[in-house]
């Protein structure tokens, strides 16, 4: 009796010690934030007693969880303050223009489902111009400065189906592929280098029966229940699934581990081991000798690794790490963990634009950095598993960022 | 006005600033009487500030004193009435549980309901709907219109109202002698000093027994500790109490942002009155029998345990205390004891601080021969007034929370006014200076009573230094920052060692690693 | 993953040892789950003069090669069936995977970052389930004066004189303690970086 506390989220354990508070990255560009102590376990205890303390503040949370990495009590902060944001903040309508932004951000499947088809090349172009952008900023309130990441005119989806499912069934060991929108919507060559990098691997992929967008979107734009609805599709099919499910994206990955429960309610004790990225799946078995993997002995690349904020959370960076030290001509940077600032569709809304940048800055300084230390004749990127970090930096920075899957890929020899 | 000492006659002298004191001063203040208040400490730093802070429905008394359960309806619904802000009309459940009897809750029901107090029997299932976090396994729960009331705030609504109406108040004076004239009190000597008046009305709690002795009238008192453990947050909304003969630990109060879990009983002597601690057998108890209730107790965090004493008068020699009548004692001391001038008012509970006012000043002024009706019960006390719509800056809220319509008092223009100084517990600067202002607070003690500054999780360890600066500066003895903090630290430190493990220990550690040089 | 030396705790002694451990060579893993009380009082008790980056530590040891588990926390071990060495250790985050190492350092401090921890009943080390030195009656964990010494800060796990965290009433060979953890104290922040040299000293002898 009395060993710990059990209350949700570990409220109890807050010992108010303000760790958190130092490593918050929007407290420290923004007054109006109260900060995650104050906004956790401070409010909570307010909020218990009376929703009416709910401070609207509180959607500046980025939900980059690095307050639950500092805390030294196991504190769930950012799921308590996600979980507030639901519970007490107003939920999105789409009434308003912002109501509709919001809504466009966050429905990933809706909206990349008309964009990534034949008329991606004119749904790009015209997301480009300015004038498009100037609507965008003028109206909905998207930053000017961000472009709509491009659609791709075939999903990886139809491509898988068409061109790479005949062929799996020749393998005996097969594992399941959660895509996510990023891979399926805009950059199918993702997926694809999934399947190459899991084939060379011994092992055939299967696309999950049904797949909806993980929700993390409509969850932070406060459309949770719709983000429930996808949750509770995925994990009935994850549940059918053979093998285990596999990803390329850390902030999916993240939600549907730790955020389903947490923050939905949907409970995934049953398969949450099974979810994980490819990486945290392939390195015990590359390191048992399981699985050998050809590398290419001409493949040259200097890379500087990303910890996207939710990757941290989980804290299986080591794996991608320790793969990308297995690939001969790689030379590889591990940069400070610090957050890029865009946070998924947080930066992109003009309102949050100038947070966004002050964010990022000490990790473009240092990814500038590095690429200025780096031996020029050798190509340089940077590498991370999460798809909106890869948009802020490429447009802050203008370096190009891959994903480790990819990265795998090309770094195989071609059979 | 707040003062230090006067040349002036009152037609009234009241002895003890907690409920007792504090509403019979706002009754003689409010029927006019010229009114002096006389306190040893702070305000409220007796049992006024040391228990569940439960506005009895008068359930908890229907079976065994339906004299005191009819008081306490009454009260109850004035109480919401004319301090609604110090009230939080959370209900409460009276549970069943399988060791009790479902006769004993039949019983039960139909004595609130010959009280006038409502009663409804719900079935099990609704009660965990409602409460969640209550024992699943009960079998039967009764609604009943408990409340919970801040004692604080109604102490400070009260005084503040005594004030506003032309009463006096001493703070930090201990009452040392009466003054007596042939067989007749005519006033408080407080060291050196003597101030006269009227009518003597000792409203001091366990102390009466020996400031009557001063007037050379006998009361025969048992001191009865009682303890109490204060956990983080609210566990349930209501207040939950157990369906049986009132025992150990068989009430949870939601107050403010905290659960107090409450009481044991226990007779103790007179000598320990002045410094009254929890023990660890006490906290175990509490614990085990507070487990049935709702068993989350048995992990969520216990911030501190205290323990306050009932001012039992004593008609028998009942050894726990429990049986002697809790009800209210007025003593007319010219009639009783034939010492003239001098009145006591003890007994009773915080629920019926009213109804004691009001009989100890009809007594008042029975004994000056005039003939003044009590309004008490018609108007609002400070803080309860009806505040302009609209929603509140976020850091106002917590002020307006606690101290109502008072909140609209607190000057939040100034630089830096809305800064939260104690962040637990959401106090901003202008909140510290209205308590300063209006209550005469000189300690971090005080203005925990006045604000709840240090009362939350982390019990001071990361905000009182800035606390103590802000005191320090605002009291005009800067130099004096320090001071203030030590004094707070040890203070808080005697609620957190009976309760020193698991998060409490990590927090001492934290707290000793930060505060100690 | 397999290293010389897994460290579990990343404060002052654990981020000392991790850097004397690597400076002579070894291939070191430090795990910190969250920060320390020394990170939460290094500053006065107010956030704005605490502005200081408090991973400064844990970032120069990544600087010098060490592979840091920031918010990762040591959950399970598995001992030798003697119970006098570790097999292995495995972690919250890393799940299934085995973390071995030739020598481990328990460096978790004492209760406020649950390097040991208590009950109404007992305080216990939840790692290894080492012996911890304490006293039984609670009534004896603290002194009524607040500025006293506490006799709760002497709590902490046995270890033997060579340094070894002591389990059962055996001297485990490969696992090492430094810091507030240890029984004794309370230790000055210059006491606290000699434990953590201390035990990098004993650690490197021993390989």
């Amino acid at each position: 009796m009395q060993e710990t506390s059990i209350s949700t989220a570990n409220l109890e354990q807050c010992l108010k010690c303000n760790l958190c508070t130092l490593v918050c990255p929007m407290l420290a560009v923004n007054e109006q934030y109260p900060g995650p102590k104050k906004a956790g376990p401070d409010g909570e205890r307010y909020r218990i007693k009376d929703p009416e303390y709910y401070d609207y503040a509180l959607k500046y949370c980025l939900n980059c969880k690095r307050c639950e990495v500092a805390c030294p009590s196991g504190v769930k902060i950012g799921d308590m303050i996600q979980t507030a944001r639901i519970k007490y903040g107003s939920q999105s309508k789409v009434r308003s223009l912002h109501g509709l932004r919001d809504w466009t951000l966050a429905s990933t499947d809706f909206v990349g489902g008309i964009a990534a088809t034949p008329i991606a090349p004119v749904a790009n172009g015209v997301l480009k111009t300015g004038v498009a952008k100037a609507v965008l900023h003028g109206t909905l309130g998207v930053d000017k400065h961000r472009t709509f990441p491009a659609y791709s005119s075939r999903q990886f989806e139809t491509w898988f189906r068409k061109e790479a499912q005949a062929a799996q069934s020749g393998f005996e060991k097969t594992v399941s592929f959660f895509h996510g929108c990023y891979a399926n919507y805009n950059y199918p060559q993702l997926g694809k280098d999934f399947v190459k990098v899991v084939n060379a691997a011994g092992y055939g992929v299967k696309l999950l029966e049904k797949e909806k967008c993980c929700g993390i979107a409509l969850m932070s734009n406060g459309f949770a229940a719709k983000a429930a609805r996808q949750g509770r599709i995925n994990l009935e099919s994850i549940r059918k699934a053979e093998g285990p499910v596999l990803t390329v994206s850390s902030s999916c990955t993240h939600m549907m581990r730790e955020e389903y429960p947490e923050v939905l309610g949907l409970p995934n004790e049953d398969v949450k081991d099974r979810i994980m990225l490819l990486t945290r799946w392939l390195y015990p078995k590359l390191q048992s000798g399981e699985i050998k993997l050809n590398f290419r002995k001409d493949f040259r690349l200097k890379v500087a690794y990303h910890t996207a904020c939710h990757m941290q959370r989980m804290g299986w960076q080591q794996f991608t790490i320790e793969i990308l030290r297995m690939i001969p001509g790689l030379e590889l940077t591990v940069l400070e963990p610090n957050c890029c600032g865009i946070a998924g569709t947080f930066g992109f809304k003009k309102e949050n634009y100038g947070y966004s940048q002050a964010i990022g800055e000490t990790l473009f300084a240092e990814i500038r950095d590095a690429k200025a230390q780096a031996d020029p004749s050798v190509p340089f990127a940077v590498v991370t598993e999460c798809e909106t970090c890869k948009w802020q930096i490429e447009m802050s920075t203008g370096i190009q960022v891959i994903n480790p899957v990819s990265i795998l890929a090309q770094a195989l020899e071609d059979r | 006005m707040i003062i230090e000492n006067t040349n002036k006659e009152y037609d009234v002298i009241i002895i003890g600033g907690g409920i007792t004191g504090a509403a019979t001063a706002r009754d003689c203040a409010l029927r006019g009487l010229k009114t002096l208040l006389v306190e040893r400490g702070d305000l409220c730093d007796g049992a006024s500030g040391r228990n569940h802070g439960l506005l009895h429905s008068g359930a908890r008394y229907a079976v065994t004193d339906p004299e005191g359960a009819r008081e306490c309806i009454s009260e109850n619904k004035i109480l919401r009435r004319i301090a609604s802000s110090c009230i939080d009309p959370t209900g409460g459940l009276f549970i069943t549980l399988p060791e009790d009897s479902l006769e004993y809750q039949a019983k039960f029901i139909q004595a609130c309901l010959d009280c006038g107090i409502e009663a409804e029997a719900i079935s099990p299932e609704e009660a965990l709907r409602l409460e969640p976090a209550v024992n699943p396994a009960l079998i039967g729960a009764v609604k009943v219109p408990d409340a919970s009331v801040d004692p604080f705030r109604l102490v400070d609504a009260n005084i503040l109202d005594a004030v506003r109406h032309g009463a006096d108040l001493i703070k930090f004076r201990e009452v040392t002698g009466l003054i007596k004239e042939d067989g007749c009190v005519k006033g408080v000597k407080l060291g050196d000093s003597e101030i006269r008046s009227k009518q003597v009305v000792i409203a001091a709690g366990i102390w009466s027994a020996r400031l009557a002795e001063m007037g050379g009238a006998q009361i025969s008192m048992m001191p009865s500790k009682g303890s109490l453990l204060i956990f983080g947050h609210r566990l349930t909304r209501m207040v939950i109490n157990r369906c049986r003969k009132p025992g150990n630990a068989d009430i949870l109060v939601p107050g403010d942002v905290v659960s107090v879990l409450g009481t044991t009983s226990d007779k103790v002597p007179f000598e320990d009155c002045e410094d009254m601690k929890a023990t660890g057998d006490e906290v175990s108890v509490l614990l085990q029998e507070g487990i049935h209730l709702v068993p989350a107790l048995s992990t969520t965090r216990i911030i501190r345990a205290y323990a306050g004493v009932r001012p039992l008068v004593v008609a028998d020699s009942s050894a726990s205390g429990r049986n002697v009548s809790r009800g209210i004692v007025l003593l007319d001391h010219e009639k009783r004891d034939g010492v003239k001038g001098l009145i006591t008012i003890t007994g009773g509970k915080l629920t019926t601080c009213r109804l004691m006012a009001e009989m100890a000043t009809d007594l008042v002024c029975e004994k000056l021969g005039l003939k003044i009706p009590c309004t008490t019960a018609l108007k609002q006390l400070p803080g309860s007034h009806k505040r302009k719509g609209g929603k509140d800056p976020v850091h106002k809220r917590a002020a307006v929370g606690r101290h109502g319509s008072e909140a609209d008092m607190m000057d939040f223009s100034g630089k830096g006014a809305g800064e939260i100084i104690c962040e637990c517990e959401q106090v901003t600067r202008a909140e510290i200076e209205y308590a300063v202002k209006n209550l005469g607070v000189r300690t971090i003690s005080d203005l925990r009573r006045h604000t709840r500054v240090g009362m939350g999780t982390c019990q001071g360890s990361f905000c009182i230094s800035r606390v103590a600066k802000v005191l320090a500066e605002v009291l005009g003895t800067p130099e004096k920052a320090q001071e203030l903090v030590d004094g707070y630290l040890q203070e808080r430190w005697k609620g957190m060692t009976p309760v020193l493990w698991g998060d409490t220990l990590r927090e001492a550690e934290y707290m000793h690693k930060v505060h100690r040089k | 993953m397999k290293y010389d030396v897994i460290i579990i705790g990343g404060g002052l002694a654990g981020c000392t040892a991790a850097s004397e451990l690597s400076a002579a060579g070894l291939k070191v893993a430090l795990f910190s789950e969250g920060l320390s009380l020394h990170d939460a009082t290094v500053g006065p008790a107010s956030p704005k003069a605490q502005m200081h980056s408090p991973y400064a530590a844990l970032s120069a040891l990544a600087a010098k090669g060490v592979t840091v588990f920031r918010g990762d926390s040591i959950i399970g071990a598995c001992l030798s069936e003697d119970g006098t060495s570790v097999k292995m250790v495995s972690s919250r985050n890393l799940g299934s995977e085995p973390l071995e190492a030739g020598a481990y350092l328990l460096a978790t401090g004492k209760f406020f970052s649950r390097g040991i921890m208590s009950n109404m009943e007992k305080v216990f080390e939840p790692v290894f389930d080492a012996d911890v030195e304490f006293e039984p009656d609670h009534e004896k964990w603290f002194d009524p004066d607040f500025f006293a010494p506490q006799p709760y800060e002497k709590f902490g796990v046995k270890t033997d004189a060579e340094g070894h965290v002591i389990k059962g009433g055996k001297s485990i060979s490969n696992l090492f303690a430094a810091g507030q953890v240890m029984a004794g104290g309370p230790m000055s922040e210059s006491e606290i970086e000699a434990s953590g040299k201390a035990a990098a000293g004993k650690i490197l002898k021993k390989q």
